[in-house]
């Protein structure tokens, strides 16, 4: 055995073997189930050349593997004893006559052992490209003579075998395909953007259903109409269009639009994708008015504590380089004193307000309390003289509670009062009432508090909650404009509601209500 | 010849430090809006306009400045801007508006009166 192993000659291997071997893996035909379509060849080729045996042999890497086979039961053999191995080194059909008396194969191990292979002929399966994957061949157990016209057949059969190889291929290229065609489609269909398929001629071809719902109809509704129209724009190649498309009821919504041109069996085609922006834009939107409202704070605010700081150092330079009568010194000191009062109440405000704006709802230490004491406190806590004998506080029916932050409610109802009183007349009266009233269907109470003051316009009433605006009409009077700011941001955080309803010169009413409980989880603002 | 001068802003403490500061320059009478000085430059057009840019309600210190700075009739006046408003835009957009000067708050009632001098003597 040893001798027979030494002996006999492996067929050398041919410039391409690795292209080959990748080709003949690529087929997905090695260890594949039989396979009648290769069959029905073998057993011809036993019968036409009356052979015990006829193979179909794919030449592995290290092995000869039958794909198809006849008069022999094992599926593969070591490709180190392969007659095909020689064979598919060749162009035409290999014939051994008697391998007995051939010097390549006297030794094989085929030829010495049970196999007892005499004669071989093999013709080589040409899958394109001269690339040989293997062989259709036919083997007997005694010397054979092979003629011309044998070779032909065989030749042909083996033409037969690559057809067949050739037709599985292009199935399963078939296959892939319609794999790959069904994955585009799903990919369309599911896909959130709405896709659109624009001819030559500029009409509507086909689009996807995220297009037919976002322009309210189906395909063959929208493909009457012209795309300029849906699409908000001529169309054309573009990177991303910020516009208004249509949908087919007319109604406008904000689209992002990308447009791209593409070739199709040779005809041009643009591929339009849409995205509904609305959400998108809004938050821009949103995003853009935070800043300049922000923007506008820090400008507004920088002005609010220069202007203070103006008066009490250019009156106290002024005093410190002049000369002034005890009179005249005592009026300036007195400027400079209610400036300064006012720069630090404004600071203080401005504090409160970042601290409301920093805390949140988390900040908040929500606890029983009655308005009718909230309001008592706040009367009581007025600093100027005379000013809590101009308050009316109606009799409230039954206790007020509600649970709240009591020094938030504390704050916002004083600056509701301190509005109230700065802006009406020094003799005037403020009445405040405390009733239960419910608020869209949530229980709670609402206070009331009407000046017979200098009223506001219409415009002057949305303004009024703005940081820093003030009644323009009585610029003498030392609020700041930080007042009603922060009382609606304190309202906003109880979840409450705060109105205002004015004529000017027929004073000011300012209601403010507060649900039973605050909500324990605010919700989140989009 | 006595020179004359309108302040204008609508912070009675202000108008009556730059009153009291520019009082040892000439005449100095004040106006608590653009509409009331205009009323006043219709009777008769000072040498120096002492403007705040920010006057509350009605037409802002900015556009009043613009609009005598246009106007003929009150070209030749000097006009001094004067705001808490004290960026480098806001400044730049005051001289942008025609301003002579551009004063910021707070300031020095020295610097305010040298300042309103120059504009006096140029």
């Amino acid at each position: 055995m040893i001798m027979n192993e030494t002996l006999h000659t492996p067929a050398p291997l041919g410039p391409d073997e690795a292209r080959r071997l990748q080709v003949l893996i690529d087929l997905n035909l090695l260890d594949s189930a039989p396979d009648e379509r290769f069959d029905r060849i073998t057993r011809l080729a036993a019968r036409i050349f009356n052979v015990p045996t006829a193979l179909v042999s794919l030449i592995d890497a290290e092995r000869q593997w039958f794909k198809s086979r006849v008069g022999i039961d094992v599926p593969e053999t070591p490709r180190s004893d392969s007659f095909c191995a020689h064979a598919i080194q060749q162009d035409d059909v290999m014939v051994v006559v008697d391998a007995c008396a051939d010097a390549r194969f006297a030794n094989n191990p085929l030829v010495l052992g049970d196999a007892g292979i005499r004669f071989y002929a093999g013709s080589p399966i040409d899958v394109g490209d001269g690339v040989r994957i293997g062989t259709l061949c036919i083997v007997d157990r005694v010397p054979r003579e092979f003629g011309h016209a044998e070779r032909t057949l065989l030749r042909d059969l083996a033409g037969i075998v690559a057809n067949e190889v050739a037709a599985l291929q292009l199935k399963a290229t078939v296959e892939r395909e319609r794999r790959g065609a069904a994955a585009l489609r799903a990919l369309l269909e599911h896909l959130p953007d709405g896709v659109l398929l624009l001819g030559q001629d500029g009409k509507l071809v086909s689009c996807n259903p995220a297009a037919e719902r976002l322009f309210g109809a189906p395909c063959q509704v929208l493909s009457g109409l012209a795309p300029a129209e849906l699409l908000g724009m001529q169309p054309r190649a573009v990177a991303r269009h910020e516009g208004n498309a249509r949908r087919a009821d007319g109604a406008s919504f904000a689209a992002d639009v990308s447009i791209a041109a593409m070739a199709l069996d040779g005809q041009a085609f643009l591929v339009a994708t849409v995205r509904d922006a609305a959400w998108h834009r809004a938050e821009q939107e949103r995003v853009r008015a935070a800043n300049a409202r922000r923007h506008d704070f820090f400008r507004t605010a920088s002005h609010e504590l220069r202007t203070p700081m103006a008066s009490i150092l250019g009156f106290s330079e002024l005093m410190l380089k002049r000369e002034f009568d005890a009179a005249t010194g005592r009026e300036l000191i007195d400027i400079i004193h209610r400036q300064a009062t006012r720069l630090i109440g404004l600071v203080n405000q401005m504090l409160d307000l970042a601290r409301i704006d920093a805390g949140g709802s988390a900040q908040m230490h929500p606890a029983p309390l009655d308005l009718a004491e909230t309001m008592d406190q706040v009367i009581a806590a007025l600093e100027a003289p005379g000013q809590a004998a101009r308050i009316d506080l109606a009799p409230v029916a039954g206790p007020a509670r509600v649970t709240a932050d009591p020094l938030r409610v504390q704050q916002a109802l004083a600056n509701i009062m301190a509005n109230a009183l700065a802006y009406s007349g020094p003799d005037s009266r403020v009445r405040v009432g405390i009733a239960p009233a419910p608020h869209e269907g949530r229980a709670g109470f609402t206070i009331t508090v009407r000046d017979q003051g200098v009223g506001m316009t219409p415009e002057q009433r949305n303004q009024v909650q703005d940081a820093f605006w003030r009644a323009g009409s009585l610029p003498d009077v030392a609020g700041n404009g930080l007042g009603m700011t922060i009382v609606r941001e304190i309202v906003a955080l109880h979840c409450g509601v705060v109105d205002i309803a004015s004529t000017p010169g027929d004073g000011t009413t300012v209601t403010l209500w507060l649900p039973l409980e605050m909500p324990a989880a605010p919700e989140a603002r989009p | 010849m006595t020179r004359r001068i309108l302040v204008v802003d609508d912070q009675p403490d202000l108008r009556l430090l730059i009153r009291m500061t520019l009082r040892a320059l000439g005449e100095v009478s004040q106006a608590a809006s653009a509409e009331a000085a205009q009323a006043a430059l219709a009777v008769s057009v000072p040498d120096l306009l002492v403007l705040d840019v920010w006057l509350g309600e009605g037409i802002s210190g900015l556009a009043f400045c613009r609009q005598l700075k246009d106007d003929p009739a009150t070209r030749g006046m000097k006009i001094m801007l004067l705001s808490a408003c004290g960026q480098q835009s806001d400044v730049a957009a005051g001289m942008a508006a025609g301003a002579d000067h551009y004063m910021v708050k707070p300031f020095s009632p020295e610097t305010l009166l040298d300042a309103a001098a120059g504009l006096l003597a140029g």
